[in-house]
């Protein structure tokens, strides 16, 4: 009888992937991607300009207890901090450091202002005239949220639940934009 | 005699392989590090000759609404020229003579806008506004001053990410 023949299975079979294609894909992805991301990533820093006058009296008018918060930046004096509780304010001023406004010592002190007024998210910010728009933006910076992991209690009306958060003043709007 | 053996190139040794796995790994590596930097925004904001964004830790991405750009020589609403500006000051042509922030040619743009657009951001008062980094406040407050009456109230600043 004829023995059957014996299926032979090469184990040590090499076969080469056909990358090609899949070079191809990337090669007209690539410069898409190129063409159409932006290397320069732009965000935006809101603010809102003071509505007109009677509706910020009506506010007051409608709460007459609540806490003020206004600072007062200008790049000779420092930054003045004004906190008006009841009608009665609390002026605590940054002085300049080397002829440069102190960043540290500012955002130290918004620290300490949010510390004692938790509930307070916006501040009025009054620039001087002279202030350059970077030095605005630093200190708006270093008004918006804790840097050193300091989280302030806040509630949630929602969850009716007391939790925590690292932002101190993010709503800031400019005081003196319709000063004359 | 014996013929002579015809001439039959070995076309199976003189064929060479690309080695494109090197070549595959470049691409690789570059379509990942673009893929992780592309910045995905709705907004298309064109960057503007001679004007230097401030840096901010902002995480909050561009949003609908009219664009405003203040270089140091010139204030552009929507890409167009409308007002100069000459050491840190507005050209008198530009600033009414009766109220020395009130720009003239900004407010009429906004107010023509704000008549005529139906759009969301327009009716909520909304601007972008690209303003160089080393512009006085003084400057910049005039364009928040006629924005504002012009009514337009929610300003919000653009800023380049970075320190």
């Amino acid at each position: 009888m004829r023995r059957s023949k014996k299926v032979k299975v090469k184990h040590d079979y090499e076969f080469d992937l056909d990358l090609a294609p899949l070079l191809a894909v990337m090669v007209k992805l690539v410069p898409v991607m190129l063409i159409s991301s932006a290397f320069v990533q732009m965000m935006i820093v809101d603010t809102e300009l003071p509505q007109v006058v009677q509706e910020a009296i009506k506010k007051q008018e409608e709460h007459p207890n609540k806490k003020q918060i206004s600072v007062e930046v200008s790049s000779s004096d420092g930054v003045k901090f004004t906190v008006t509780t009841d009608g009665k304010a609390k002026v605590e001023t940054v002085p300049v450091s080397a002829g440069h406004l102190d960043y540290a010592a500012v955002h130290q002190k918004f620290v300490d202002i949010k510390k004692a007024n938790p509930e307070v998210f916006k501040i009025e910010m009054n620039p001087s005239g002279e202030l350059a728009y970077k030095d605005i933006i630093k200190v708006m910076d270093e008004a918006r949220k804790s840097r050193q992991g300091i989280h302030f209690p806040i509630h949630d009306d929602k969850t009716n639940k007391d939790t925590e958060t690292d932002y101190m003043f993010p709503e800031i709007s400019f005081g003196n934009t319709l000063e004359g | 005699m014996a013929r002579r053996a015809r001439y039959e190139p070995n076309l199976k040794k003189n064929m060479f392989v690309l080695n494109l796995t090197s070549m595959t790994d470049v691409f690789t590596i570059l379509l990942v590090f673009l893929l992780q930097t592309y910045a995905s925004s709705d907004v298309v904001i064109n960057p503007v000759k001679n004007l230097r964004l401030p840096a901010s830790n902002s995480e909050k991405n561009p949003t609908d609404a009219v664009k405003i750009a203040v270089s140091k020589e010139l204030v552009k609403f929507d890409d167009r020229t409308i007002a100069e500006i000459i050491d840190n000051k507005f050209a008198n042509k530009d600033i009414d003579p009766k109220d020395s922030n009130f720009i003239v040619p900004l407010f009429n743009e906004l107010d023509k806008l704000a008549k005529s657009s139906d759009k969301k951001f327009v009716k909520e008062g909304k601007i972008l506004l690209q303003a160089d980094a080393d512009l006085p406040y003084n400057t910049l407050r005039k364009v928040m001053y006629t924005a504002s009456m012009a009514g337009f109230p929610q300003l919000k600043l653009v800023t380049v990410v970075g320190k």
